[in-house]
């Protein structure tokens, strides 16, 4: 009987072993495929998560609400102390909220005084975490909303207060958002009051570093960071977070987003900038040269009154 | 009797597939958006290892294949890399598992762990010969110590609550014969 079996994986060893190696072969070839053609590999693997994860859907919400439970019990502990906490916030922040009204008021007035016309209100669409990266090596996270909702890639999700990362990788039902501590992340921003143009890159850590500053001694700590808008990574003016300085003397940023509680993500709708391409089309309207003869140049005026309507809305 | 084998073996491979998404739906989980400054072992490639050198025929090399490539697509690694890295290092642990079968837990652990460095030394510099952003890699180093450190356990979960055991004398192999 043994010699028998032994036979047997004599004859089928060097099958087993083309086989072996045509797998190894195959992904090796998926990764040096990625490596060429990214973008192409990259639609594959949220198509495969957007197959696999809303089905682990059903178990992931009262796993997840269940262990969130068992972590809040211990603040349960003290909640009469928080609630002090909380209201005496509450007194300042009152104090805080004239004070912004009044400024709001001011500034309406002053601006309507200009007659200055406000870029219009971003649109939102607002997705529900699903999962995160599962490794510790991926800072991002997947959210609920897809390409069916119209999600494109390379738009900014926010959580109420500040910028939490940019989508990259829509599948039908779920979009991935690469947060902006992961070592891919790249976002170009301004430094307010001094208005230094910088980077922020992603390094894997809480509150990621700035890195290519104009002037780096203008920059405080304290100081609002904004996204810039530069190179149309996403509209300018979101909140980041504020400037601090680590032991080390480096210029980082705490994020103004709540990252240890991510579960509702909003994601900005931005059709991108009317252009100016030549200097004519500012100074009149592009006309038909040839009147009547071609009948492409009349249905632009329309197509642009469409983008100009996209973007109000 | 034969039928009875056949039934165990497939089984068992299911379970193997079962453990693999479990692993990655725990870790899926959305507990932790905070960049964390070490990292968990890497339980699937502890899991394929201890099994392979137990029972190689529980895990066909085109399930740790599909095993490790779908975590490389959803934990959104370099798809295929580490799967391959891991399909070469399971098989030369299956051409080492008779061999290995009759020394001791210490001497598995080693090469087990001697394989777990390689490897990522090897993912590693491919990555960064083909300048791939990387992880910082004090948080590799924590993955791999981990994982090393968490070996004995899988190997004691498999063969406590799995029964993946070693093949003894006497036992019935996958092709109803015995050793």
């Amino acid at each position: 009987m043994a010699k028998d079996r032994n036979q047997g994986s004599d004859y089928t060893a060097p099958l087993k072993r083309l086989l072996l190696g045509l797998l190894v072969l195959c992904l090796i070839g998926l990764f040096l495929l990625w490596r060429i053609d990214s973008p192409r590999v990259e639609r594959f693997r949220a198509q495969v998560i957007d197959r696999v994860v809303p089905s682990f859907d059903w178990a992931m919400a009262p796993v997840t609400g269940a262990v969130n439970i068992l972590r809040d019990f211990q603040s349960y502990q003290r909640i009469y102390q928080q609630n002090q906490e909380l209201r005496r916030e509450l007194q300042q922040m009152k104090a805080w909220k004239e004070a912004a009204l009044q400024l709001e008021q001011e500034n309406a007035r002053l601006l309507d005084l200009n007659n200055v016309q406000l870029d219009p209100r971003l649109t939102f669409v607002t997705g529900v975490v699903l999962a995160d990266s599962g490794s510790p090596f991926r800072q991002s996270v997947l959210i609920n909303v897809g390409g069916r909702d119209g999600i494109v890639d390379g738009w900014a999700a926010m959580d109420g207060l500040g910028l939490v990362g940019r989508i990259s990788g829509v599948g039908d039902n779920t979009a991935r958002v690469i947060l902006l501590t992961d070592t891919s992340s790249r976002i170009p921003v301004t430094i307010q009051p001094s208005g230094q143009q910088a980077l922020l890159i992603g390094d894997n850590t809480a509150s990621p570093p700035i890195d290519f500053i104009e002037d780096a001694d203008k920059v405080r700590p304290g100081d609002r960071v904004l996204t810039s808008g530069d190179g149309e990574v996403f509209p300018a003016g979101l909140l980041v977070g504020q400037v601090a300085e680590d032991p080390g003397g480096r210029v980082r940023v705490r994020l103004a987003a709540d990252y240890e509680r991510l579960e509702f993500l909003r994601v900005l709708r931005n059709y991108g900038h009317e252009r100016v391409l030549d200097p004519g089309s500012l100074i009149q309207p592009s006309v038909p040269i040839v009147q009547g003869a071609d009948p492409d140049p009349k249905p632009q005026l329309p197509a642009e009154a469409q983008t100009s309507e996209a973007i109000d809305g | 009797m034969g039928d009875n084998a056949a039934l165990q073996l497939w089984a068992m491979r299911l379970l193997y597939l079962g453990l693999g998404l479990f692993i990655m739906f725990f870790s899926l989980l959305p507990m932790q958006t905070l960049p964390r400054g070490w990292a968990g072992p890497d339980l699937i490639v502890a899991l394929t290892f201890a099994w392979i050198l137990r029972r190689p025929e529980y895990v066909p090399p085109l399930l740790v294949a599909g095993v490790i490539l779908l975590g490389d697509l959803m934990f959104h690694r370099p798809p295929g890399l580490w799967a391959a890295l891991v399909l070469i290092a399971a098989e030369a642990l299956r051409a080492r598992h008779i061999g290995l079968r009759d020394l001791t837990f210490a001497v598995e652990w080693v090469s087990v762990a001697t394989t777990l460095v390689i490897m990522t030394l090897a993912y590693r510099t491919i990555l960064a010969v083909l300048l791939v952003d990387q992880a910082p890699l004090g948080l590799s180093f924590i993955q791999l110590v981990m994982t090393m450190i968490c070996y004995p356990l899988v190997v004691l979960v498999s063969q406590s609550v799995f029964g993946v055991r070693k093949l003894a004398p006497g036992d019935i192999d996958a092709l109803g014969g015995r050793t």
